[in-house]
């Protein structure tokens, strides 16, 4: 291994959990009690015994003075860790500890005994497949340049210097904050006390000591303190700390005062790749995202010196987590463009482009300004949000279901259970603009009602989880004495995630054509046939999938539904308020994550050929196969959505024959099919570079493809940690591909 | 208008010129390269391509062929090729994407806005569009006012020829013609007789020809295992294009991926060697 010798290598890929037992990467985290010494501290469960004890004895306090004061008491009492092999400390995580005697038990009382008619539906939409929602405590962005600037006893200092300003009623907030930093800052102290202690960690215990007082000062400092405070929001207070920060434009000063005094540019290196392994060694399945690029104020790049050994580093080392975004603008450098399309077309799938352009026009449209818009942080596979703005709430809604409503009279095609509206008979339907308008009318009304039901539990998201480490440094938060999720950030976006248009705009064209504009079936015949799930109609079926008017193929008929139904849903959504105690409003955008799957399985035969049960189409992509002219019309039919109408993702997930992008003259393919997607005004674009023998041969013998990784939406895992039926999804994509 | 034959259009072409392009491939070829990997552009006559192993068995084809050259039986599909009149009907209603029709005519009118549907990306990778083939010259009118199209829509051109036609066709073209992708298979006269079927005395003549008139000119040698794999042919191959005005030589090595196509057309091809990296290596440095 470059840059880290082996045994720091073991050693962090070990730290977490041991990487030769069986690992589930949905668990947040394993921890290796092993690892601890115990006179550092208490075995995790007398921790929670005294958690349990403590919050006893203050019961009447205000929810955030007791998840601070549970907070403090997990960071005095965990057991801690130094290794000379590793330039960052081991915490023994409880993972989520709070959420196990606090938050999980206020959550409880929000779901059962104040709202439960809200949740009681919410269930409902999940059994159904219709809507995946609730309470989103995971893609939230930490105000790294405020963390940065003042440290964390700056922050501590600056709290409470706005504290002086609040009345009494904001004395919760501000009293969480002060006994969250004191914690944090006595914790600091305390592993600096350990460091001092261990043979080969003095380093590593003069900058603790000194972060513990004073802003990071220096490249390793600042490294110490996004580790320090991702460990403790992630795993203690329980938030997750999307983003670990836009690191060229953030850490470049540091790197540069660095080589000054003389650091060398080799031990940047060994730390940035301990630094890097760590998140590889957590292993969360949905991988940490960090991000580079963008446009400094005179519209230059902050694509610099770091950027270049940021990839480096990260090609080296032959990771997928963290993924890496990079933000691209005009003036981002082509050769280092093309140094990560390399690095994609290698394997390297982890790396994705989002449009600095279009997410600065998205942003401004929502209320931001210019300078918060040039600034804004990726918080999630694709999405991004101002800095000290919050954008919380995947709420991810089927848009096939309101069809399977319009089809069967407002009854769910799978389990025939009676939605939210009656719709008329398919015999009723006269022409193809009455079926489409009912469908409109149905979609409306469930985004509704699913706004409605996120606005009642979002109503108490503060309540269920307060986040004083995060408020700390939202300057907003301070001003206003308010939590970041009580309406103390900047814009409070609720975000509703609507998936699958493809599959949705297939099956509308499939309509159009067979029933209303060739006349080859009747609506009535073609529903039982769904109802059927095309039983002894595979010819029928064959006929649908076979067709080339599909989304995905610059196709007029597919193209123009799928733009429409965009819009109808941007026109919706955005701008509505969201729950009053956060004061922001609605955006929506088209990311699916893995509700592909989850909601592909309770979803009933689609008019496109898709049988009940199987995977839906992903992000703003085609149908699963379904891309057969390219990957230039590909980017033609996703560019058609006006991605700057909504602040979400309009991902096009791109596959690529490796025939295709071979030698210098592929290289420079992929950088053209980028630039054309970004001036077309495209988001997000992420590729995986695959053929089917490949994928095939990985899929009969997994023991010869132990490092191929694949993206599957937003995030890379290993092809073997995939199911088969996964698999065989990328398999009939690669299939689809041209050489 | 004139309308030419076309057996296949393919966009996100990157190994056809400068940038991302969409290559056209004109049917007909008045040369039978043993190792052609494009068998289905040989012959200037429609046909119809059948790719059993995609084959469902549904039937739709015999539903519709005038000929009755397709028929289920038992299930299984029967395709008699004797009987196809190369309508094309049976692909364009296939379900398995097992038939192809290989020879769509269409006017330059109408080709133009197929190509122009990827002009975003030509411009943003300096790429274009290319004709190949088959033999694209030998439809020298057709391949005259689509290049004169692209010319007039401000779209780079390249023309990937063989280059066995009269001069005459050559001089068709060249005012419309950003770069040609000329093949050069074989330099002793013989060894390309055996090869192709025809003699190389026109080709490098023509060639010599364009070079003169100041074309640019990538030339483009596939290295065939078995055939003209030596460094003594390579090097003559070299020796020929040294005095030329030409922007660069590739050097293509065999590929067997076309062989499947033989057998979808009722043909039979013919398999070489492909050439190893250091071979390939070997013979780009004479080229230096």
């Amino acid at each position: 291994m470059k840059y880290i010798s082996d045994a720091s290598y073991d050693y962090i890929m070990n730290k977490y959990h041991d990487q030769a037992k069986p690992f589930d990467p949905f668990q947040r985290f394993i921890r290796r009690d092993e690892i601890f010494s115990p006179e550092t501290g208490m075995p995790a469960g007398e921790i929670m015994d005294g958690l349990k004890a403590q919050d006893e004895r203050i019961a009447d306090k205000p929810h955030s003075v007791r998840k601070a004061q549970a907070f403090a008491y997990v960071l005095k009492n965990t057991r801690i860790s130094c290794d000379r092999r590793d330039p960052f400390p081991a915490i023994n995580m409880i993972d989520r500890p709070l959420s196990r005697v606090l938050t999980s038990e206020w959550a409880r009382e929000v779901r059962e005994e104040i709202l439960p008619d809200v949740f009681r539906r919410r269930a409902e939409f999940s059994r159904l497949g219709i809507a995946t929602i609730g309470p989103d405590y995971d893609h939230s962005v930490p105000h790294w340049d405020g963390i940065f600037a003042f440290g964390f006893a700056g922050l501590l200092h600056e709290s409470e210097r706005a504290r002086v300003g609040h009345g009494a009623d904001k004395d919760a907030f501000f009293e969480g904050i002060r006994i969250t930093y004191e914690a944090i800052i006595s914790f600091v102290e305390r592993l600096s006390d350990l460091a001092a202690r261990t043979e080969g960690s003095g380093r590593m215990a003069k900058a603790l000591s000194s972060i513990a007082k004073n802003p990071p000062a220096t490249f390793y400092e600042v490294l110490l303190v996004i580790y320090i405070y991702f460990m403790l929001c992630e795993h203690i207070e329980g938030l997750q700390a999307r983003s670990l920060c836009h690191f060229d434009r953030l850490l470049y000063p540091y790197f540069e005062n660095d080589l000054k005094n003389g650091v060398t540019e080799e031990e940047i290196r060994g730390d940035l790749a301990a630094f890097l392994l760590q998140f590889t060694a957590i292993g969360n399945y949905w991988n940490q995202p960090v991000f580079l690029g963008g446009c400094k104020e005179d519209e230059s790049t902050y694509i610099n010196a770091l950027s270049y050994l940021f990839l480096d580093v990260y090609d080296q080392m032959g990771i997928m987590n963290p993924k890496v975004q990079i933000k691209v603008a005009e003036s981002t450098p082509k050769d280092f463009l093309l140094k990560a399309l390399d690095m994609i077309r290698r394997g390297h799938s982890s790396i994705v482009f989002v449009s600095d352009a279009l997410i600065r026009k998205s942003l401004m449209r929502a209320g931001a300004t210019p300078e918060q818009a040039r600034l804004c942080d990726i918080k999630g596979c694709y999405e991004y949000s101002i800095l000290g703005g919050i954008d919380v709430g995947m709420n991810y809604v089927n848009l096939l279901k309101p069809l399977e409503y319009v089809l069967h009279e407002g009854c769910d095609g799978v389990m025939g259970e009676f939605a939210l509206h009656k719709s008329p008979p398919p015999c009723a339907y006269k022409s193809f603009d009455e079926l489409y308008a009912e469908y409109k009318l149905q979609l409306g009304m469930l985004i509704d009602a699913v706004i409605d039901i996120v606005n009642g539990f979002e109503e108490y998201l503060a309540y269920m989880n307060p986040q004083s480490m995060l408020s700390a440094a939202y300057p907003t938060c301070l001003q206003r004495g308010r939590d970041a999720l009580a309406g103390g950030s900047l814009m409070n976006v609720s975000s509703l995630g609507c998936g699958f248009i493809a599959d949705l705009a297939d099956s509308f064209a499939m309509i159009k054509k067979y029933v209303f504009e060739k006349g080859e079936i009747s609506l009535p015949e073609f529903v039982r046939i769904l109802d059927s799930n095309y039983e002894g109609e595979e010819l029928f079926r064959r006929k649908l999938v076979a067709d080339r008017d599909k989304y995905g193929n610059n196709k007029d008929l597919p193209d123009s539904i799928a733009t429409d139904i965009v819009s109808f849903i941007t026109e919706r959504v955005c701008g509505k308020p969201n729950a009053a105690a956060r004061g922001g409003t609605w955006e929506c955008g088209f990311h699916v994550a893995r509700q592909s799957y989850f909601q592909g399985e309770r979803t009933a035969a689609s008019p496109n050929g898709r049988p009940l049960g199987e995977e839906l189409s992903k992000n703003c992509s085609a149908s699963m196969g379904q891309n057969r002219d390219g990957a230039t019309a590909a980017i033609l039919s996703v560019t058609k959505i006006d991605a700057s109408a909504f602040c979400g993702d309009a991902c096009l997930d791109l596959g690529l024959h490796p025939g295709a992008v071979k030698g210098e003259e592929g290289l420079e393919a992929m950088y053209g099919l980028l630039m054309t997607f970004l001036k077309r005004g495209g988001h997000a674009m992420h590729i995986n570079v695959f053929d089917a023998d490949t994928l095939r041969d990985a899929q009969a013998h997994p023991e010869k493809y132990g490092d191929l990784q694949i993206r599957v939406c937003g995030w890379n895992v290993h092809w073997n940690q995939i199911p088969k039926e996964e698999q065989d999804g990328f398999i009939r994509q690669a299939e689809a591909l041209l050489s | 208008m004139i309308r030419g034959c076309i057996f296949d259009i393919k966009r996100f072409a990157v190994h056809d010129g400068n940038g991302i392009r969409t290559t056209v491939f004109l049917k007909g070829c008045n040369l039978r390269c043993l190792w052609c990997h494009n068998p289905e552009g040989m012959f200037s006559v429609p046909q119809t391509a059948y790719y059993a192993h995609k084959c469902i068995g549904c039937g739709e084809c015999a539903g519709v062929c005038p000929a009755q050259a397709h028929r289920i039986e038992d299930g299984k599909h029967l395709f008699d090729r004797a009987l196809c009149i190369g309508c094309g009907k049976c692909a364009a209603v296939c379900l398995g994407d097992a038939l192809t029709f290989y020879g769509r005519e269409m006017t330059a009118d109408e080709l133009l806005p197929l190509l122009l549907e990827d002009r975003e990306f030509y411009e943003s990778s300096s790429g274009g569009v290319t004709f190949s083939g088959g033999e694209c010259m030998l439809q020298a009118d057709f391949l005259r006012e689509i290049l004169r199209l692209c010319k007039e829509n401000g779209i780079h051109t390249a023309v990937d020829t063989a280059g066995d036609v009269p001069w005459e066709s050559f001089e068709k073209v060249i005012p419309y013609t950003d770069l040609f992708l000329y093949d050069v298979k074989a330099a002793t006269e013989s060894l390309h007789k055996e090869g192709t079927g025809v003699s190389n005395a026109r080709i490098l003549e023509n060639l010599k020809r364009l070079s003169d008139a100041g074309a640019e000119i990538i030339v483009r040698v596939p290295v065939i295992g078995g055939y003209n794999d030596t460094a003594e042919e390579i090097e003559r191959i070299a020796a020929i294009l040294k005095p030329l005005r030409i922007r660069s030589v590739e050097l293509l090595p065999y590929h067997a991926m076309g062989e499947h196509k033989y057998e979808a057309i009722g043909q039979v091809g013919q398999t070489f060697t492909v050439p190893d990296a250091d071979t390939m290596a070997l013979f780009r440095k004479l080229f230096n």
